[in-house]
Formats: structure tokens, sequence, C-alpha cells
């Protein structure tokens, strides 16, 4: 402490000036008006990127022929109506659609059809999070196992398994890009020969890409999701285990009885987080394929904002509607727990 | 049953499966494995190592293999013979590691990925150490809704901020939504690292408040107190005795704000309009340069990919304690 401020209430009477009158003021707050005054920056910071776009998205996915001359049309929630009617479709790139279309039932394999599945932004942006956070899920829980052990070397086991967590989303995007391109993909021709991938032009191959972005996604956030896990394993109280011994229990029946219930609620909340996470997808399709061959919503909006900016903003506030569902999840779950 | 298993353990760690001609070797094997503690917490230690190693080959074979990539000179690669499985560089070439930074000025783009990431991780770490003291430490009414707010719009996707951000940052007025009132004209922000902080900041601010939160909350209230008698405002109790005090909690802040800068994809290639380095396009600009300009490159895309990569292997390699315990502790809490 510098000694002006030790030299006492005789001298800081003295003292005058503009900063000497804020400083009195602010220590004279109460408690919440001084909370509040501290919170101001996070308010504007968030208020002026967060709060007023998302209001004016909802605005502007209102009305139509926003860019160019002339004044805006109204036109109400018929963005909204055309995308689930399928109306929009055209302004969507390639030949992606919003939703998917009809429902056919027949005895062929896998015997629910659904025509352009993959074709749809919705579709595609719920297979992609569901179908990713499952094997993420897995594969951390694995990790998280491994990790919970005591072993030599278990540091740099550590470090190895976050570093694709940690890497710029551009240079994941990089690696699998080269992984499957035609001239330097080693990948393509192993999978191909199974079936997996298309064997030409896998990158512009829907099923094929949509494919790599799931691996690809696998790969990089399977450590977050082990982190996580991790913490909820390392809670768990050790003496649990050791009279797990004594009553005789086998190493499976330990897991079934202890550690599963147990970090069922870390798994919980972790596994909507990464689903939430999971359906803001846009990088990593960018950069492995290209948004007409694999349409996400993000992807859309990106696409169509250009042009069609009503639409765009409606797009995009149907996905904070979607992702919106998803937060009250955890919102929940945080409020049973007790924030 | 009990006895004829016991002799059956004697017998085989008596004479090591391989001499135990009445069974098959994989049926003594099975059997050692069922009754004898010692070799089933072998069995158990030898699939514990196959499942770490596995796990290490899967996340650490496609850095390899870019290195593989990066070696090889570009004429091998498009001439396409690679030895299968096992990939090795065919020939060496290290020059490709010097070349990427002559086809474009790739070392402007990690410069501006560095200086939009400090930037930024300034902002968020003082802002959110004003509120990680105000809700770590502050009893006052609407502390709970408002963390759920702020908890709210971390998981909006960025996409649903994007297109207001456009208009504004491109010069358009801004319009209070639905009032129609023209409230101030901003500057051009696109190009600038104004138009990349700013939702960087805002993006990334909740985890911060959230960690610092946890961590300010652990320091016990008879330090700051003593500080107050020692005529420090309470401001001067943060950033003198509260702050330093949690400095772990502010360096995991920082370094996941950092790391999380680094490696935004959507506002660094959507803000840069150009994806040139003059526009303070980030790292993404660059990779995306050479993926479309230098589109048979292959060799520089995985050599660039490299040389942006270990910027952020360094980083975990020596905070991953502070990452570790940043993620476990902030996001659960998130």
């Amino acid at each position: 402490m510098s000694a002006e401020e030790q030299s006492g209430p005789a001298r800081e009477s003295r003292r005058s000036g503009p900063l000497v009158a804020v400083t009195r003021w602010m220590e004279n707050l109460g408690e919440t008006g001084f909370a509040y005054l501290l919170l101001t920056p996070v308010f504007v910071l968030l208020g002026a990127i967060a709060l007023y776009p998302l209001l004016r998205t909802l605005e502007l996915s209102l009305y139509t022929n926003i860019i160019g001359t002339g004044e805006p049309d109204f036109v109400g929630l018929d963005h909204y109506v055309s995308l689930f009617t399928g109306e929009s479709d055209r302004w969507l790139p390639g030949t992606s659609r919003f939703l998917w279309g009809d429902v056919a039932v027949t005895g062929e394999f896998p015997f629910v059809h659904v025509e352009g599945l993959l074709r749809s932004a919705l579709a595609v942006t719920i297979i992609f999070a569901v179908v990713s956070v499952f094997f993420e899920t897995l594969i951390g829980f694995g990790q998280a196992l491994v990790l919970d052990q005591e072993f030599r070397g278990r540091s740099w086991v550590r470090v190895a398994i976050i570093i694709p967590w940690a890497i710029p989303i551009v240079i994941q995007g990089m690696i699998f890009y080269l992984m499957f391109h035609p001239s330097t993909g080693f990948a393509t021709e192993y999978l191909a020969n199974y079936g997996i991938v298309a064997e030409t032009n896998t990158l512009n191959d829907p099923f094929s890409s949509l494919l790599i972005v799931t691996v690809a996604d696998i790969w990089k956030t399977s450590a977050f999701m082990a982190l996580l896990i991790l913490a909820g394993l390392q809670s768990i109280d050790r003496s649990l285990y050791d009279v797990a011994k004594v009553a005789g229990a086998s190493r499976w029946q330990q897991f079934r009885l202890i550690t599963f219930p147990l970090i069922l609620p870390t798994l919980g909340i972790a596994i909507l987080f990464r689903t939430i996470d999971a359906m803001r997808i846009y990088g990593l399709i960018d950069s492995v394929s290209s948004c007409t061959v694999v349409p996400s919503l993000s992807c859309m909006v990106v696409a169509t904002f250009g042009s069609q900016r009503g639409l765009a903003s409606a797009i995009a506030f149907v996905t904070a509607i979607i992702i919106g569902i998803a937060v009250m999840g955890v919102i929940y779950q945080q409020y049973k727990e007790g924030l | 049953m009990s006895g004829e298993t016991q002799t059956q353990t004697q017998t085989q760690t008596g004479s090591q499966s391989e001499t135990d001609h009445d069974q098959g070797p994989l049926a003594s094997w099975t059997q050692g494995v069922i009754s004898n503690p010692d070799r089933r917490s072998l069995l158990y230690r030898a699939l514990f190592y196959a499942i770490t190693i596995f796990f290490l080959v899967t996340t650490l074979f496609p850095f390899y293999w870019l290195l593989v990539l990066a070696l090889t000179p570009n004429s091998l690669i498009l001439g396409g013979e690679w030895d299968l499985p096992f990939l090795r560089p065919q020939g060496f070439n290290p020059e490709a590691f010097v070349e990427v930074f002559q086809q474009i000025p790739f070392h402007l783009y990690v410069f501006n990925s560095f200086v939009l990431a400090t930037m930024t991780t300034i902002i968020v770490i003082v802002i959110s150490s004003l509120a990680g003291y105000v809700f770590g430490r502050l009893e006052f009414p609407g502390r709970g809704p408002l963390m759920l707010g702020i908890l709210m719009v971390s998981y909006f996707p960025p996409a649903a901020f994007l297109i207001p951000l456009f208009e504004a940052f491109t010069g358009n007025p801004i319009v209070a939504p639905f009032i129609g009132v023209e409230l101030f004209e901003p500057p051009r922000l696109v190009n600038t690292p104004g138009s990349m902080v700013l939702p960087f900041s805002a993006l990334f601010l909740p985890l911060s408040i959230f960690i610092l939160t946890t961590f300010y909350a652990q320091i016990p209230d008879g330090l700051e107190d003593a500080a107050r008698v020692e005529g420090t405002t309470r401001l001067g109790a943060l950033f003198r005795v509260i702050m330093p005090l949690s400095a772990p909690g502010v360096a995991t802040a920082a370094v996941l704000t950092f790391i999380a800068v680094y490696n935004e994809y959507f506002f660094s290639s959507i803000m840069a309009l150009g994806n040139e380095p003059q526009q303070w396009s980030p790292l993404v600009g660059g990779l995306l340069q050479y993926q479309s300009l230098y589109s048979t490159e292959f060799n520089l895309m995985a050599a660039a990919s490299i040389v942006g990569v270990l910027p952020v292997v360094i980083l975990v390699v020596v905070a991953q304690e502070r990452i570790v315990s940043g993620l476990t502790a902030g996001a659960l809490k998130e």
C-alpha cells in the first residue's frame, strides 16, 4: 500500500478533486448499489453484444426486403411459416432445405425412409448433435476412467488427451479435410472399401461429409467430456470403494453400483452442455466440407444473411429457440441443485 | 467346488500355463484369470495399458500425420505414392516450414490472432474480476437471476447475434428494436480488431465470471477486512488483495479465454471481410487462404496447421493444471 493511503483521515479530508469525490461516493454506496455499479460493464457488454442483437434479430425476422433501396416491408411471421412449409427452401444454398421431406415406410432396410434427411438443416443439426454427443460421452467416459487411475506418466497422457480439445477449429477442419481430400487422403481408400464413405468426391458427398464432420468433432471434444466426467469421478468418496471391496464386490459391481449412480448428475449436465454446443456447429463444416454439402442451422444463417436478411434472421431465431429449449433443461438442473 | 478351484489355482501358479497340457492354453489362462487375483489384476493392467495406448494413438495420430504431410515434398504428395498403413514422410523437406511464411504472410495472421486474443483476455479479466467479486463476495437482491441470465447468454448460438452485429459493424445506425428510434451511428468496425474483440469478449465473459466467482468466494473475509482497515477502498482491496491471492484462478480464466479466442471460427471468419492480414484476419483467414487460393499446396497447408497449433500445444503443456481445474470448476458451475 502506498504511503499516501496510510496517512489517515486527517489528510483524507484535505484531499479534493474529482477522483477523490468519485472514490468517496463509491465507498459510501450500499452493498446493493456497489454490486450493480461493478456489474455495469457486464450489463453494457452483454446488452450490446447479446441482448440487443437477439431482440433485433427477432425484429428483422418480421421484415423482408431489408437490404437494398426502399423501406423494408413488414411481413409478420411469413418467414417462419415459409420455413416450415418449405417455400423458402429455394433461398437456401444448393439443394439444402429447412425441414426434411416425406416420411415413407417400406420393407427395405432401414424400413423408415425419410426423403432428403441429409439435405435438411434442422435434421442434420440434430443428427450431428445427438450422434457426436453420444460417442463423446462414451469415449469421454473411457478417457476419464483412464485418467482417474494413478500411473506413471499420467500427466502426459492427460496432456495428450486434452490437446485435440485445445486446437483451433480451423486446424481441426484442415486435418480432416486433408485426410479425405482426393489428392492427399489416405483414409478414403480404406473406408470406401468397406462402403463407409463415398469412393470419389468424398467431401462433396452429404453422408460421407456428415460422417467425417461428426468423427472430427468426436475426436476434438471427447476430451472436454472426459475432463468434466473426471471431475465428477474424483469427487466420489474413495472410502465407498473400500467398503465395496470388503463386501466382496467385483470391479464391475463397483462401477455399476457406486461410480455410475454418483456420476449421473454430472453426466447429465455435461451431456446437455455439449448438446447445446454441438448444435452451434458451423466452423468445422465450413473448413472440412461446405455448407451446401452439410447444411446446419448456423450454416444457413451465414449463407443467407447476405441476400435474404429477414429469412436469415428467422433461421437464426429458430436456432436460438431450439437451443433455448435445451438451455431450459440446464437451468432446471442447476435450479434443482441450487446455484 | 471350492476345493477344486483351490487345487487348480495351485497347479497353475506352480506351472505357469505353458506347461499345463491338460487344458488348452486359452482355457487354463481363463481359469487362472478367474481364480487367481494376481492374474486378474495383471489382466486389468494389460487391458488398462491397451486402452490408454489406444486413446493416445487416436488423439495424437492426426498430428503425426500432419507432420508427415508437411515434410513430404508436394510433388510426391500429388503423385499419391503413400505406404500404408504406417505412414512415414516420403523424403525430407523441412523448407515447407519456411515457404509457409513466403507464400502468404502467415506470420501476420498468427500475430493478429495473438493481438486479438490478448486484447480480449485483458478486457474479459478486468470485467469478470469485477463481476466475480460481486457474485462471489457480495450479497444483494437479484444475484441468482442475474447469474442465470449471464449463464443463458453464454449458451445462445453466435448465429443469433450475427446479423445485427454485422449491420452495426458495417456502420449502419443502431435502431432500438421494435421502437424504431435511431439511437446512434456506430463507427465502421469491420476489418478492425473491434469487430472481433467485442463479440469474443461477450461470448467468453460468462465462463470467466463463473471461474472467478468460485475463486474469489474462497478468499477469507478477514483478509479483505484487514485491507479495508489499512485504508484501502473496496476496489483497492479487490485489485491488491483478492486478485493477487486468487492468482491461480485469474491465470485459469486468462488461459481459457486466450485459447477460446485463438480457436474461434465463427466471427473470425466473417468479420474480416476478405481474409487479408491487413483486415485483421486471424489464423482462420490464413488457413482458409491456403485452402482456397493455394489449393494444391498440401504440404504448406499441413505446415501452416503445425505452425498454428504450436502456440496452443505449448500453452496446454505449460498450463495443463490450470486448464483442467478451470474447466472442471468453472464449466461444472456454469
